[in-house]
């Protein structure tokens, strides 16, 4: 495939209007360009809810709403095989308060240039991408090397400034996997 | 202190394991008389088991995991399960079920046990006096543990675990298991709340404290992790793995509390001996700071634009490719490149298959379970294309290391690909040697070539130990003898580990050629693993135990012979040792001992080590040079990144689980200490990457050499080779290449130093790699056809 076919969208360009269904009743219709312009922007999270690396910002995003009311949050859940039952059930165990949009065959994930969770995209009111990576340094708040790259995004982009790091390298469990494909259970006789 | 009869295995041990072999023979003789040997030894690839051995295997498997994870009470509903996976297993399996099948399985069985107790006797050889229990143990639960989280069915073991408490609240062991299932998926504060509930038991009370103390820790609570660990060591004071929570919780915070008694306290020992290298990790500053699972890294030129660029596998995503932008950082060219895609790789081994000029990409997948390797052809614009399917290279199965070799000298890329076991009861799926036959196909040429390995396979190299022009091959296995393959030059090998006197048991993980006292004789590092307690016993008193096990150092005697050195020179710190390197990390023209350490456990965490050499001896300064305790260190890399004479040492951090996600770390010299010259190489009749090249620069009165390698190991280390010249040396006297094809080429001085240069075969002109200034010929020139 060639280099320009794969090109993610740059900093700065309008994010494709995102249209997806919440997986909790009553399952209301999602539409990134409707929330960004109703707010000061959106954050659109690539998400799973079996992904361990996603598990760890669980009171993070559960706080977010309350932290930043200027922005929508959603979590979209685009992980190969991963049900909206399975998505439920998580939300239920682990108390998560956040609202998660089902990404059905990863098509969202794919859109963006996703093959990983958790990887973020932060928007302006008018869905131009300001932001995009991780959360933070993947240290803990109680480490001395303990770097957020997300919450500087946001400050700038409240303030009108432009974000200093826009874009930083994410990483996370694998949307898709050679090994989701493996029979499981073995054909039984 | 061993008892009497471990003393008599120990002592018995080549007579038993001769034994256990005439009876593995015997079993297999007798089958073959009605079914022949299957032509491929794989029994279970993705779709299941597709013969007696394969399924006999994969019941036993099944049937281990169900005993782990049943309560006894349930023991009667078990074997409904046992039941129906037995159905299963066999399914698929071929042929009438009459009394030959009934005795083809009782003689797989057979085979399969003796395989087992050899593969125990191996590990009981090697296992410290008292261990051998806790090693079975680990084993168990790390194979059990590969299947669980690969095919992602820890979302059934939660349930069942769960389902026992729902039936019988009191269950401590259950929850405790839920507890730690949980701590291995990342959800450490649900694991608090279970280990919470657990704490009240009084029979696992201390076990579950020491949980609750791994779990605080991994979620980023660090006062609290000290807390519960304190609890734990006053309810078992002895418990060593505690004691180092502890120390690390405190660590991380200001210290220990002022009223944490003396004897729950360690100090740390290990690491400490004086250096004057100094390092510092770049790794967020220059943008290679992604997460990883721990795995494989190399280190290579793939857009041909002369800076290094850096791939990282990853457990649980595909392939990050960073760009080397030439000023210092990188940017990640993953997507652009198609390198995404590659999921969930183990092990990278870079090589040039095609000879076009563009390095390629062959991947394993997974080495404690099985998977599918991948070959990426290099485009040459950026991108990368899968061309697995077809290339004959598309084999299934736990692929641990591989390595680029040209073992027949015809200019062309040659494959090995080591495989591990990826189960518990696996059959061991045999290495293999792919020939390039020169139009992207490979063929299996492994039973041609005499490369018989019966053992699990982690680490295995290439090198030329006895200078007659051919590389040889160095197998080490993780559960058995290790193996010395010689070439005989003919396209066939000769197995002379015995002869050469390097066959000893041993927990073998990756190793690799290195002319360590550069005497012009390739010499090997065999890294081997070493349990919690070793590791320990090693921070605390910069040495392991007397009965540990060091890795090897194995020095050519120059007669086709080794000797095992560690100990003599200054290698005594027992580690977790599965990935590793050398270079000259401090420019004084001896290459340093990097060691990345540790095991899948999750209260384990330990120190990527550095033993830096003097020329005699080896010292541990990995924490005067700068490292913070780094938990595990998997693909361990070593490369002057920036082009100015300053080795980075990288490390792809992280374990097996979901949820032990650590950050890469690229550690780098705050300053150079030493002069330097990098030199690449470009094959024409030898194969373009000038895999199997020796170099030898002649500098300061003292001779230096390098073998390129083409072992990917966990750190696919860079083609370019790099010498230091310590602080007075600023030019060399002549530069002395041996191609895989057998010139010799001799490039007379003076050469300045401070430089990165390139050198064509058979060329005697060398230019710069970051300067152009046109080639140039040094001082005078020797060719010689061999």
């Amino acid at each position: 495939m060639a280099a320009e076919e794969r090109a993610e969208q740059r900093i700065g360009t309008v994010l494709p209007d995102v249209t997806l269904a919440t997986v909790t009743p009553p399952h209301d219709s999602w539409r990134l360009h409707e929330a960004a312009g109703k707010s000061r922007g959106a954050l659109l999270v690539i998400w799973s809810s079996v992904c361990s690396h996603c598990a760890r910002y669980d009171e993070y995003m559960n706080a977010f709403a309350s932290n930043h009311p200027e922005i929508t949050m959603v979590a979209v859940a685009s992980r190969q095989g991963e049900t909206e039952d399975e998505v439920r059930k998580a939300m239920e165990a682990r108390r998560l308060s956040f609202p998660v949009l089902y990404d059905t065959g990863s098509a969202v994930a794919r859109q963006l240039f996703t093959q990983q969770t958790p990887r973020v995209f932060l928007v302006d009111a008018d869905s131009r991408l300001v932001y995009r990576g991780a959360i933070d340094n993947f240290k803990y708040a109680e480490d001395t090397e303990y770097e957020a790259y997300l919450e500087p995004a946001i400050k700038s982009l409240l303030a009108g400034e432009p974000v200093a790091r826009p874009d930083t390298p994410s990483f996370g469990c694998a949307i898709a996997s050679v090994y989701y494909t493996i029979p499981r259970p073995l054909k039984k006789a | 202190m061993a008892n009497r009869f471990q003393t008599t295995i120990r002592e018995s041990t080549d007579l038993i394991e001769t034994g256990l072999q005439l009876i593995d023979g015997l079993f297999r003789q007798v089958r073959s008389a009605w079914r022949p040997e299957p032509d491929n030894d794989v029994a279970v690839d993705a779709s299941g088991p597709r013969n007696v051995d394969g399924a006999v295997s994969e019941l036993s498997n099944r049937i281990t995991r169900l005993s782990t994870m049943t309560a006894l009470e349930d023991v009667p509903s078990m074997w409904r399960e046992v039941l129906e996976d037995s159905r299963s297993c066999f399914s698929e399996v071929e042929g009438p079920r009459g009394l030959g099948f009934g005795a083809e399985v009782a003689l797989s069985s057979g085979m399969l046990a003796t395989q087992q107790v050899l593969r125990g006797l191996s590990s009981h050889y090697t296992s410290p006096d008292g261990a051998f229990g806790t090693f079975v143990i680990n084993v168990l639960e790390v194979f059990d543990d590969a299947h669980v989280y690969a095919t992602l069915q820890y979302r059934e073991l939660l349930e069942r675990y769960r389902q026992r408490l729902e039936r019988n609240p009191g269950d401590g062991a259950a929850r405790m298991e839920l507890a730690r299932t949980l701590i291995k998926c990342g959800l450490y504060h649900e694991a608090i709340r279970e280990l919470e509930m657990a704490r009240g038991d009084a029979r696992i009370r201390a076990q579950a404290l020491h949980e609750l103390s791994v779990a605080s820790f991994r979620a980023g609570r660090f006062t609290d992790a000290g807390t519960y660990a304190r609890e734990a060591m006053e309810l078992n004071g002895s418990h060593v793995r505690t004691r180092l929570l502890l120390w690390l919780a405190a660590q991380k915070g200001n210290g220990y509390a002022p009223d944490v008694p003396a004897g729950m306290r360690m100090q740390l020992r290990s690491g400490q001996q004086p250096t004057l290298l100094r390092l510092e990790d770049m790794a967020s500053r220059i943008g290679l700071d992604k997460t990883s699972g721990g795995r494989g890294t190399a280190v290579f030129d793939y857009d041909g634009d002369g800076y290094l660029d850096v791939l990282v596998a990853a457990a649980h995503g595909g392939c990050t490719l960073y760009k080397n932008n030439g000023d210092g950082t990188f940017s990640d060219a993953s997507i652009s490149s198609g390198m995404d895609t590659c999921l969930t790789a183990f092990i990278t081994a870079i090589g040039d298959y095609d000879n076009d000029g563009n390095p390629d990409i062959f991947v394993t997948r997974n080495g404690f379970f099985s998977g599918g390797c991948s070959l990426y052809r290099n485009n040459g614009d950026g991108t990368f294309t899968d061309v697995t399917e077809g290339s004959g290279l598309d084999g299934w199965g736990p692929a641990f290391t591989a390595s680029w070799v040209d073992y027949d000298g015809d200019g062309r890329l040659d494959l090995y690909v080591a495989f591990n076991l990826g189960s518990l009861f696996e059959r061991k799926t045999k290495n293999r040697l792919f020939h390039n036959n020169g139009d992207g196909t490979f063929t299996d040429v492994t039973d041609a070539a005499g490369l018989v390995t019966s053992w699990p396979t982690i680490g295995s190299c290439w090198g030329d130990y006895d200078n007659d022009g051919r590389p040889d091959l160095f197998v080490s296995n993780s559960l058995g003898r290790s193996q010395l393959f010689h070439n005989n030059g003919d396209g066939t090998f000769t197995e002379v580990g015995r002869e050469a006197g390097i066959d000893m048991y041993g927990l073998g993980s990756i190793c690799y050629f290195i002319d360590y006292d550069n005497d012009g004789w390739l010499d090997i590092v065999q890294n081997v693993w070493s349990d919690s307690e070793d590791v320990i016993h090693t921070m605390q008193n910069g040495d392991g135990p007397p009965d540990g096990q060091p890795i090897r150092v194995w020095r050519n005697n120059r007669d086709g012979t080794f000797s095992q050195r560690s100990r003599e020179l200054g290698i005594t710190g027992c580690w977790g040792s599965m990935s590793g390197n050398a270079g000259d990390l401090n420019n004084d023209g001896y290459q340093e001992i990097i060691l990345g350490n540790g095991s899948p456990r999750m209260e384990r965490v330990e120190p990527l080590t550095i033993l830096e050499s003097d020329g005699r001896k080896f010292h541990d300064v990995t924490f005067t040079a700068g490292l913070p305790i780094t938990g595990k260190s998997h693909g361990v890399n070593l490369a002057d990144l920036h082009g100015d004479g300053r080795m980075s040492l990288l490390v792809a951090s992280g374990g097996a689980y979901p949820g032990d996600l650590l950050t890469v770390g690229a550690f780098c010299p705050k300053e150079r200490v030493g002069h330097y010259l990098n030199i690449r190489l470009v094959g024409t009749r030898s194969n373009r990457s000038a895999i199997g090249a020796r170099v030898k620069i002649e500098a300061g009165g003292r001779d230096q050499h390098r073998l390129v390698s083409g072992g990917s190991q966990f750190g696919c280390l860079p083609f370019e080779q790099h010498f230091g010249l310590g602080p007075v040396t600023q030019s060399i006297d002549a530069i002395e290449i041996w191609w895989p094809s057998g010139l010799r080429q001799r490039i007379a001085g003076p050469i300045a130093a401070n430089n990165t240069i390139r050198i064509t075969e058979g060329d005697d002109r060398f230019e710069d790699v970051y300067k152009p200034r046109g080639v140039r010929v040094g001082g005078g020139r020797q060719l010689e056809l061999a």
